[in-house]
């Protein structure tokens, strides 16, 4: 299954996708605490995916009520932005019954998410609507207007189709919605690095292509499951580019801040912007590599070009 | 850009890991020893059709010699427990991280699969 941009973005209904704008505690409550009680009173399934300290406040707010919403701290359970669809909301809506709508509030940007992180976190949000196009669900997406550069406010303009001011719970139309050109223009190079081991693959040298990865990732302080992670995910992304990438690639693998980083660029083109954010059926053979870098990595980052494909994946030492 | 160039698919090297299968002595199954990856596929597809073929209630995979297990032969292996009638299941045992890993979050609670530490 592959989906183009274009054949992606159209209308949503009945799907409702709001960022709602807040400055303070307040304006936090008074947004996000009518949307979860009138889910509950109507009997809707109601789940709330937002950084710890927001989730701390709609818990108590919420008392006794509290126990019928699904709570997650987004910082974790969204920590790479490109597993927020398939491992947090999708993973949600699905499990719930058909037919009913299903209520979440999801918080994927806060101050303090990286540059390297950004891209991907703005691009999550443009990917929403074509993930829950036709779906029966509401997201409600909160954005601190006090700390967030004006930047990211603005892009929440291109990437929902409705926002709700500070102080209101009135729902405006954005004449700026335009979420396929926010999944282009933050279709970024990746920025260069400085230094990497760098082993060029095909299909003789995959298995040692992971073995490299694995090596030079304990050399940098990887250490169990995470090291465990980093041999998946260089055995998936250079197994993608063996058989659907032009069948070689090059593996590149550092140390940045707290993260080891592996990167593998071939001259594949991935076309399917929905790619590694769907959840598969079980009962479907294939299709899973990249989803499963999704839900394994701290940070995916994907560049698509002319010349091919180049996925950096981020892995917490 | 400074890279360190490890030796690549031209260069000197050892053979690529395979995958070795035995029988079990005195039970229904098979050891294996490797690696399950692109190049060993369809070594690992044939010996779990030939376990969905069997009869026993219980069909052992020794895979303590087995170092590493990628997605796609962590779906074979899902696909087949999916295929075993009723009352029939395979002992996964002793697998590396990776498949547990995999198999946790890709296919949680798998009928026909249950997995071994000892």
């Amino acid at each position: 299954m592959t989906s183009t941009v274009t054949e992606l973005f159209g209308p949503l209904d009945p799907f409702v996708h709001p960022a709602l704008f807040y400055r303070d505690e307040q304006d936090y409550l008074d947004g996000t605490l009518p949307f979860v009680r009138e889910g509950l009173e109507a009997g809707e399934p109601v789940a709330v995916a937002v950084p710890g300290k927001n989730l701390v406040l709609i818990r108590d707010a919420l008392g006794d009520d509290a126990a019928a919403v699904r709570l997650l701290d987004m910082r974790e359970a969204g920590r790479n932005p490109g597993r927020i669809i398939p491992g947090v909301l999708r993973a949600f809506a699905d499990a719930q019954p058909a037919g009913r709508r299903v209520r979440i509030i999801g918080e994927p940007i806060w101050a303090g998410r990286s540059d390297a992180e950004y891209p991907a976190c703005v691009q999550h949000e443009a990917l929403i609507n074509a993930a829950f196009r036709g779906r029966t669900a509401t997201i409600l997406c909160p954005y601190d207007v006090e700390r967030l550069p004006e930047h990211v406010v603005s892009d929440a303009y291109a990437t929902h189709p409705t926002v709700i001011p500070p102080g209101s719970r009135a729902e405006q139309r954005s004449d700026a919605y335009a979420p396929e050109g926010v999944v282009t223009r933050y279709n970024e190079p990746l920025p260069p690095v400085p230094e990497a081991l760098s082993f060029a693959f095909d299909s003789d040298s995959l298995p040692h292509a992971r073995h490299v990865a694995v090596g030079e990732g304990a050399r940098l302080g990887l250490v169990g499951v995470k090291l465990d992670d980093l041999a998946l995910a260089t055995a998936e992304l250079t197994t993608n580019s063996v058989v659907h990438g032009g069948g070689s690639g090059v593996l590149r693998v550092w140390a940045e801040d707290g993260y080891v980083v592996c990167e593998v660029r071939d001259e594949g083109h991935l076309a399917d912007v929905l790619a590694g954010r769907r959840p598969v059926p079980r009962d479907q053979r294939g299709g899973r590599g990249i989803l499963l870098v999704n839900l394994i990595a701290d940070l995916v980052r994907l560049h698509r070009s002319d010349s091919g494909t180049t996925v950096r994946c981020w892995f917490a030492r | 850009m400074n890279t360190r160039q490890q030796p690549s698919a031209t260069g000197p090297r050892d053979p690529a890991p395979g995958l070795a299968v035995f029988p079990l002595a005195g039970r229904r199954g098979v050891r294996a020893a490797g690696e399950v990856g692109l190049p060993t596929r369809a070594i690992w597809e044939g010996v779990l059709e030939q376990a969905v073929r069997e009869d026993d209630d219980v069909y052992y995979l020794e895979l303590s010699g087995v170092t590493f297990v990628d997605v796609a032969g962590a779906g074979a292996l899902a696909a087949a427990a999916g295929q075993l009638r009723d009352g029939r299941r395979f002992v996964v045992r002793r697998p590396p991280p990776a498949l547990r890993r995999t198999l946790d979050l890709l296919w949680p609670g798998q009928k026909g699969i249950e997995v071994s530490t000892s």
